[in-house]
């Protein structure tokens, strides 16, 4: 299928207009274009925008100025077709982890057996098997993160937004976890638009890394990031290295600017 | 301090089993330590009942109570009282709680039924509601509506004021990841809103729960009858100082028994939060 999972950002504009104080320009002419299945890492300093870019492509909130299109068509809502995952799980505390990943399913009306079935083969795929009736309560917060991980992928979308997805997770967790999704996305190939802060991180999984200027956010520059193989030894590859390099000074000026800002 | 701080981490050491046992003996502790207290008051007024201070009219002794209070457990007289004051209660109780949710749910979605609710609430909830108990006995007369009434009008306010807070402090990613699933407006409102919110409103239902028998004993004394309440005022009129006595007693009883039904329930419905789970 041509297209697919193609998304088109052009000339977007966000501004931040809390209920009390003065309104915050987030994005400025923001463009943008992700390829279908492609894993794109948007990278930037904190309150650059990055995630308000990211509900914007899922219709979480409403495009003031400029377009999006999925698939050629401009984002006026949400829909499975972009599955997020955000920082904090969003889990429904009150259901299993077997719950949660059976409630975008039930949402799509899908027989009983089929439901089932697909909820037990993403637990599995994330390697949930046997926590099925834990509650998110009993669980690590590695745990909770792949549970939301299986309740995206189980509806099935083309694009996954993913919103600093292993931020709250220990350094070992977050290892361990990147490994996985890359392994999970080479298996089930969506669009991936990835959202943080590590270059490391953005380097590692990414084939390519959009670097974001500080408040308002703009793309500063698109960096290819494509490497052979993808495995944890490329870490401390050369050229590995020399890309996180490149792109950590690329940042380094933008954090500095942002935390002006904050001051 | 320091020495303190070092026992308490040795004491903890010796591991899990030992542990467990401490919690154990600690709960049953807790628990004979509030018998204990209420066991002291008992002790302390039977002594001062028989010391000759006071009267038996005055003050009749615990043992006495008990024993009139088992006369009327055997006259029947004692479940008519309880039945009624019971099903006052606990019918004002479910009224107020299925329409304080359901109110509470419509003003967090609609914005005209808040614009129209949120003051009346703001207003009416420290206002002592009993004050239209004259009221609504003109309107309503002695019967049980009258006594009903009084009793959702009071407890009501409770509920739909933690079914808004509750529902307000609901994430919104939680909202964002139903949306994003395909849930609808109507069932973001009934899959996630009111779940997420449910601990809270369980909190305003365990604030409802003694406001509907307080206010069922004192319209039952206001009108008269049966019921506890009215059976207090009939012994009161009569100097029957047994007889109220004994409604104390059984007011008691009856408040503590339905609170901690209620938190029975509260841990069931709540099995999956952190609350609970950490308790197990």
């Amino acid at each position: 299928m041509d297209g697919q999972g193609q998304i088109v950002i052009e000339g977007v504009n966000h501004t931040y207009r809390p209920a009390r104080g003065r309104a915050v320009p987030a994005l400025s002419n923001v463009t943008l274009q992700v390829r279908p299945r492609e894993f794109l890492a948007l990278l930037g300093p904190s309150g650059c925008g990055k995630s308000t870019l990211l509900y914007l492509v899922g219709g979480f909130l409403p495009t003031e100025a400029g377009r999006i299109l999925v698939e050629g068509k401009p984002v006026a809502a949400p829909g499975p077709d972009r599955g997020i995952v955000f920082q904090h799980f969003a889990l429904f505390p009150w259901k299993t982890v077997r719950g949660n990943v059976l409630y975008g399913l039930e949402r799509q009306g899908l027989p009983r057996a089929e439901r089932d079935r697909r909820a037990q083969s993403f637990i599995n795929l994330v390697g949930l098997r046997g926590f099925e009736e834990s509650y998110p309560s009993q669980l690590s917060g590695g745990m909770k993160q792949r549970t939301a991980i299986a309740r995206t992928l189980a509806f099935d979308p083309s694009i996954l937004l993913m919103d600093e997805p292993f931020g709250a997770l220990d350094a070992q967790t977050r290892s361990l976890m990147q490994t996985e999704l890359l392994s999970i996305w080479q298996r089930t190939p969506k669009t991936v638009i990835f959202v943080t802060h590590d270059v490391q991180e953005a380097v590692y999984l990414a084939e390519r890394v959009a670097v974001m200027s500080s408040r308002p956010g703009q793309i500063k520059a698109i960096v290819e990031t494509k490497f052979e193989k993808r495995d944890p030894s490329i870490l401390r590859a050369k050229e590995f290295v020399e890309k996180v390099d490149h792109i950590w000074n690329l940042v380094r000026d933008e954090a500095i600017k942002a935390q002006e800002l904050s001051a | 301090m320091a020495r303190i701080e070092d026992q308490a981490t040795l004491a903890a050491g010796p591991g899990d089993l030992a542990h467990e046992r401490a919690k154990g003996l600690d709960a049953a502790f807790r628990f004979g330590a509030g018998a204990l207290s209420i066991l002291v008051v008992l002790v302390a007024w039977e002594l001062f009942a028989r010391s000759g201070r006071v009267t038996m009219f005055m003050l009749p002794p615990f043992s006495a109570v008990v024993a009139r209070i088992y006369t009327d457990a055997l006259g029947g007289d004692l479940w008519i009282n309880l039945g009624l004051t019971l099903y006052r209660a606990m019918i004002g109780f479910v009224i107020a709680a299925v329409g304080g949710i359901t109110l509470g749910a419509l003003m967090s979605r609609i914005r005209i039924v808040h614009w129209f609710f949120d003051p009346i609430i703001s207003v009416g909830f420290p206002m002592p509601k009993i004050a239209f108990l004259p009221v609504i006995m003109l309107w309503l007369g002695l019967y049980d509506v009258s006594k009903i009434s009084i009793v959702v009008f009071d407890a009501i306010f409770p509920v739909v004021t933690a079914t808004l807070g509750g529902i307000a402090s609901v994430e919104k990613e939680l909202l964002w990841s139903a949306r994003n699933m395909g849930a609808s407006e109507r069932q973001l409102i009934w899959q996630i809103a009111l779940p997420a919110a449910l601990p809270q409103i369980l909190t305003g239902l365990q604030v409802a729960l003694p406001i509907s028998l307080i206010v069922t004993i004192i319209a039952e004394m206001a009108m008269g009858g049966y019921g506890l309440g009215g059976a207090m005022m009939t012994a009161s009129r009569f100097a029957d100082s047994r007889g109220v006595f004994a409604g104390i007693v059984e007011i008691a009883i009856v408040g503590y028994a339905l609170i901690k039904a209620l938190a029975v329930i509260r841990g069931r419905l709540l099995a999956w939060h952190p609350e609970t789970v950490e308790r197990s």
